[in-house]
């Protein structure tokens, strides 16, 4: 650790970092665009100045130097007097957002940055409030630069983070800078799109309304938006999210940090696998079969016909013959719930962690990167909870088996009754399961869209996504990690938590951390949650 | 939407072009590697080797110089927009490049100038419809004590003035200079056989 | 100056056939690299301590002291020897290379021993063709002659020499523009620390050194350190090429001890010999655009690496002399050398990129007749934090450009403040708005309203 003075103050910060990442770390809102904590230094936009005491060359004396440094480049040094709080520094400050607006096109009312911008942020803060150049601007034009993304060189103030995150990050480094001066533009080689799966990130990024994600484009003004935490449900990597939301939709996901899952980062499957959410295919009544055919049911007699249904069939057909499915999608409350509410009603009933969808191999960026030194990772397996729903298990105990048992025991006829969970975005029912659903006697299903296995269902319950509960989620590493509620599910279903709190006998609003604290009794793991870590709230 | 976009997803390369680089010139761009630490060290070696063989830098050849380095084409268009001596449009068979710092504009450096477009009947950075002649300036020749300096090919003119234009134009070894010369940043002459560049 | 000075550099130029290596030996050259090779790195570099030799290409920094700072634990250097040379009105590399490249050579060598360099680097601009050809001969001669790469003159020390081409960017020769560039990167320069003595070109301890500083080895080896620093004043020890043009009768490279006064140079019979078309002298840019103008009246500045400063400008530079006459328009000056520097700038830190146009913009709307006093005004602020406040870029070109235009504007104000008093009423305004129309509703300043 080392000790430095900030503007007279005494900061400790880490060894081996920058004076510009110490200040930031403890409060100081030191402008910056070209530096960012996950790449390289260039020390380009020159907005991040100080100036910093060195002994005179003649005297020996100390005395702030004349010059000004870059305290993005500057390693922190015991001892080391700084300051940013001088009018030397207002004035470079102030003049450099001139020289950042002189040639920009001072559009905001049709900018989707606006709002969330860092040349308004900083212009408000101490920049002049107006240019003195009367010569036209040089324009730049506007360019298609993937099928996601859309450059607007215009408002691109040169601070190379996208370039960067091409070459060290994703490794795919399509995005370079062409022409020298004033006439530098961002651009991709023709015909080489920016098309990665982190190409997203990009826009994260850009401190500016240069670089456009396509799918948000003009959608909302982001001060018009709220923020949910959350946790990306797409594959096991668990990468800690933002859901920007308003009025009951969602128009934009945002990686959040944590330098234990996904440091800034998030796919594009992540980034933009959430439109599913607003389906206007999706299950949200809970129904009941009535001689042929399902008919809807209050919501306010969900408990009573559950439970008698259930119970019938329990009866019926003995504990054993029964299995429930709990999916790798759902929460680790709801899977505990489930699991609850099934074991107090059949205790010898088959506990079946649902399918887990693989696709491929982990991917590791930098494209190319040994797995060991991989800056980002895309997990193959494709839901967000199955060592959540493992665990779970373990902790409710009784039969297990997994979900080809299921199957197949299910298809020889040597189960009669069934929950079968679902919950994934896409259509996964599968010929040989619902031949399978076929042989049983009773079942229910609780999912997204209508299906094959709805057909064949004597109680379907409609799951609501992730972004419409609260619950937790385990990662591929084991961590648990909570993720916060968006939006309302459609129409008025009630949430997987809240109809399965009810099932389960307990009484009152669900709330993951509720159901938590009734989970740790059985698995202590469960009260640890790891949080999203903590950076300052202007770093990047 | 009301904005005007370029498509830079698009590429013009027609997808069953002819390479451009014959074997002789990817074997001489290779043998710059070993010059140097790395492939990429190799690039503006390369990029004048191929401006020379084949006029200028088109997109195509980029990529194909991309290609024999190992490196991805953005970084290659990175490089050759940086520089002001490569073109990517196609130029004439001679490069008249104007001087114009401070001592060639002090002696009327920009009257020559402007007579040269007159004669040629072009501006900056364009080609005469023969294919001949292309016009561009440079920030200064290095020639200053022979002020105004216009560099024609390989050969400085000096002492140039306006009326000296057409006597110049006219002489069909205006680019020739009269040293012996080294090919060792020569563009390849498509009937060359792959060999590599003189070591030295 | 009394005596005409016996040349040192240029002592083979003007002699038949002085590029062949033939030549260059039967004139005594290569005999300092054989001494060098018996004296070894350590006595090397202490004689060219004690020489003061410091650089020519416009820093002035001591090379001795420079080479001292690669880590002695070095497996590999890099010399490389920066002969872009694209500062306007400078062109002593170029006479140093025509007239004498094995010269040159026996610098390189000098230094690569002292610097245990395996490899130099000659980063050549692509507009000297004929200097290309002309180094690549006589590199291709020393090879033969077993002067360059393995073990040279049958001792244990090897260096190859490769000459690198440019492609037309000033920034180039700045050394780690340089670096970037011999790496096949574009040419922006590198943020410092590291420097490149420790992490330069691939990574590995480099030295970078000016054409004519590495001439000057061969000679500094052969007569000593002594001879050398006799040779000019004390601080700034040894011969200078100065490139005179502009305005005079006889422009041209010559050779002088450094520390002559700029009006000798100029008028002096053996120089430049006085202004041309009996015209008088205006202005006078002494080593290079950054370094700052002179009035006809700062005339005895001397030409070494301190007395400058005493005269507002940055300092010696390139000691390449531009002389302008008194019917010179100042707005023209001022016009090209704001466009040289935004042509150039690398466009990595923001004031450098934006604030070299912005000048143009504002010289371009001067030398056409449409300027309003607090132009000058601006274009003080501009340079003001361009680059007057130091640590403001990456490299020092924003810096030059500012001091610059700095310089003109405030030592010839009296002449653009005049060309204004002189403009039509209402042209500037009519010009701006014809330029920009989206300054229609745009207070234009006190010479609107009388003219108005």
């Amino acid at each position: 650790m080392a000790t430095i003075t900030i503007d007279g103050q005494e900061v400790e910060c880490r060894d081996g970092v920058t004076v510009l990442r110490a200040a930031l770390e403890a409060g100081w809102d030191v402008p910056h665009y070209c530096y960012h904590p996950g790449m390289s230094v260039v020390a380009s936009c020159r907005l991040c100045l100080m100036e910093m005491m060195m002994p005179n060359p003649q005297t020996g004396e100390m005395g702030w130097a004349p010059k000004l440094f870059p305290s993005c480049q500057t390693p922190v040094r015991n001892g080391m007097v700084v300051r940013f709080d001088s009018p030397k520094v207002h004035a470079a400050r102030e003049q450099a957002m001139e020289y950042f607006l002189l040639n920009h096109p001072l559009d905001c009312p049709v900018c989707d940055q606006a709002g969330e911008c860092w040349l308004q942020d900083y212009s408000l803060r101490f920049g002049r409030g107006y240019g003195r150049m009367l010569e036209a601007k040089h324009v730049n034009p506007k360019k298609n630069i993937g099928p996601r993304t859309l450059l607007y060189q215009d408002r691109c103030v040169l601070c190379s983070r996208c370039v960067r995150f091409c070459a060290e990050i994703s490794g795919t480094r399509e995005l370079c800078i062409v022409n020298r001066g004033h006439r530098c533009e961002i651009d991709v080689f023709e015909g080489i799109a920016l098309d990665n799966k982190l190409q997203g990130n990009v826009v994260d990024i850009c401190p500016v309304g240069a670089l456009l994600d396509k799918d948000f484009l003009m959608q909302q003004r982001v001060w018009e938006l709220q923020s949910a935490k959350s946790i990306c449900p797409v594959c096991s990597a668990g990468c800690n999210i933002r859901i920007d939301h308003n009025r009951g939709r969602v128009w934009r996901l945002k990686p959040r940090y944590n330098d234990r899952v996904n440091d800034w980062w998030m796919c594009d499957d992540g980034r933009f696998g959430y439109k599913f959410i607003h389906d206007p295919r999706r299950l949200t009544r809970p129904q009941a079969r009535r001689g042929n055919r399902l008919e809807p049911i209050a919501w306010r007699d969900v408990p009573e016909v559950v439970r008698f249904r259930l119970m019938q069939a329990v009866q019926q057909h003995s504990g054993q013959r029964t299995a429930v499915v709990l999916s790798p999608m759902m929460s680790c409350e709801e899977a505990w719930l489930l699991a609850t509410l099934i074991r107090k009603a059949a205790p010898e009933a088959h506990l079946v962690l649902g399918h887990v969808p693989l696709t491929g191999d982990d991917e590791h960026f930098p494209v190319g990167c040994e797995p060991g030194n991989a800056k980002f990772t895309i997990r193959a397996e494709k839901c967000p909870n199955r060592r959540g729903v493992e665990r779970v298990l373990k902790a409710a105990g009784g039969p297990t088996m997994d979900f080809q048992q299921f199957v197949s025991q299910a298809t020889a006829g040597e189960l009669s009754a069934a929950w079968v969970v679902g919950g994934y975005s896409n259509d996964w029912v599968t010929d040989e399961l619902a031949a399978a659903a076929e042989k049983l006697t009773w079942l229910a299903v609780q999912d997204f869209f209508p299906s094959k296995l709805c057909e064949k269902a004597d109680l379907v319950l409609p799951a609501c996504s992730w972004a419409e509960r609260e619950g937790s989620f385990v990662n591929h590493a084991g961590l648990l990690q909570a993720f916060d509620r968006a939006v309302q599910p459609p129409d008025g279903a009630q949430i997987d938590g809240q109809y399965l709190f009810e099932l389960a006998g307990l009484v009152g609003v669900y709330s993951g951390g509720r159901v938590r604290e009734m989970m740790a009794s059985q698995d202590a793991g469960f009260a640890e949650v790891v949080e999203a870590t903590p950076e300052p709230a202007f770093a990047h | 939407m009301a904005w005007k976009t370029i498509d830079r997803t698009q590429s013009a390369i027609p997808p069953d072009a002819a390479p451009l680089l014959s074997d002789a010139v990817k074997q001489k761009i290779r043998s710059f590697v070993e010059r140097y630490e790395t492939a990429r060290a190799a690039m503006l070696p390369a990029l004048h080797v191929v401006q020379d063989t084949l006029g200028h830098l088109s997109p195509q050849a980029q990529k194909e110089i991309a290609e024999v380095l190992g490196l991805h084409p953005s970084e290659v268009f990175d490089a050759v927009g940086f520089y002001s001596h490569f073109w990517t449009k196609p130029r004439g068979r001679k490069v008249i490049v104007v001087c114009r710092s401070l001592s060639c504009s002090l002696l009327g450096g920009e009257q020559v100038l402007e007579a040269f477009k007159e004669h040629l009947g072009i501006d900056e950075h364009q080609t005469t419809a023969d294919g001949e002649y292309s016009l561009m300036t440079e920030e200064c020749l290095g020639q200053c004590e022979d002020a105004p300096c216009v560099l024609i090919g390989e050969k400085k003119h000096c002492h140039v003035r306006p009326e000296d234009v057409p006597r110049i134009l006219a002489d069909p070894n205006n680019d020739k200079v009269d040293v012996a010369r080294s090919d060792l940043y020569d563009g390849v002459t498509p009937d060359a056989q792959p060999g590599g560049a003189r070591e030295g | 100056m009394g005596e005409p000075f016996e040349p040192v550099l240029l002592r083979n130029a003007g002699v038949a056939d002085s590029r062949s290596i033939h030549t260059y030996r039967a004139r005594g050259g290569y005999k300092a690299l054989r001494k060098a090779l018996e004296m070894g790195p350590e006595a090397i570099i202490a004689e060219v301590r004690e020489a003061n030799l410091r650089g020519r290409g416009g820093a002035g920094f001591p090379a001795g002291v420079k080479w001292g700072f690669l880590p002695p634990d070095r497996k590999v250097t890099y010399l490389c020897v920066n002969a872009d040379e694209a500062e306007p009105c400078t062109f002593n590399n170029r006479v140093l290379i025509e007239q004498d490249p094995h010269q040159l050579i026996e610098g390189m060598l000098i230094a690569g021993l002292a610097t245990r360099t395996t490899t130099a680097y000659v980063y050549l601009r692509v507009e000297y063709h004929e200097p290309f050809h002309i180094l690549q001969k006589a590199v291709d001669e020393a090879y033969a002659a077993g002067l360059l790469g393995r073990n040279i003159l049958g001792s244990d020390f090897s260096m190859e020499c490769i000459i690198h081409r440019g492609a037309g960017a000033y920034v180039c020769g700045e050394e780690t523009g340089l670096i970037e560039s011999i790496e096949g990167k574009r040419g922006w320069p590198r943020i410092k620390p590291p420097f490149p003595a420790i992490s330069g070109l691939f990574g590995k301890p480099t030295v970078v050194n000016n054409v004519e500083t590495l001439c000057c080895l061969p000679h500094i080896i052969e007569r000593g350190a002594e001879w050398f620093g006799s040779i000019g004043t004390p601080g700034s020890a040894g011969p200078k090429l100065y490139c005179v043009s502009g305005h005079v009768k006889r422009p041209g490279c010559y050779e002088a001890p450094l520390g002559l006064a700029v009006r000798e140079l100029i008028e002096d019979e053996q120089f430049a010999q006085g202004m041309r078309d009996g015209r008088r002298i205006k202005a006078v840019n002494p080593g290079g655009f950054s370094v700052g103008w002179l009035t006809a009246d700062e005339l005895d500045m001397k030409m070494d690496f301190d007395d400058p400063r005493d005269y507002g400008l940055l300092g010696l530079g390139t000691a390449a002399i531009v002389v302008m006459d008194d019917q010179t328009d100042m707005r023209e000056v001022l016009l090209n050398v704001t466009r040289f520097f935004a042509h150039e700038s690398c466009g990595q830190c923001t004031q450098c990129r934006e604030g070299t146009e912005w000048m143009y913009k504002v010289a371009s709307r001067l030398a056409a007749g449409a300027g309003r006093s607090e132009d000058l005004d601006l274009l003080a602020e501009i340079t003001q934090t361009m680059g007057m406040m130091p640590g403001l870029s990456i490299c020092g070109l924003s810096d030059g450009a500012a001091y610059a235009v700095r310089s003109i504007a405030t030592k010839f104000r009296a002449e653009f403040k005049e060309h204004i008093r002189r403009q039509t009423p209402g042209r500037a305004e009519q010009v701006m708005r014809q330029t920009n129309p989206a300054l229609y509703d745009r207070a234009m300043g006190r010479q609107t309203q009388s003219a108005g």
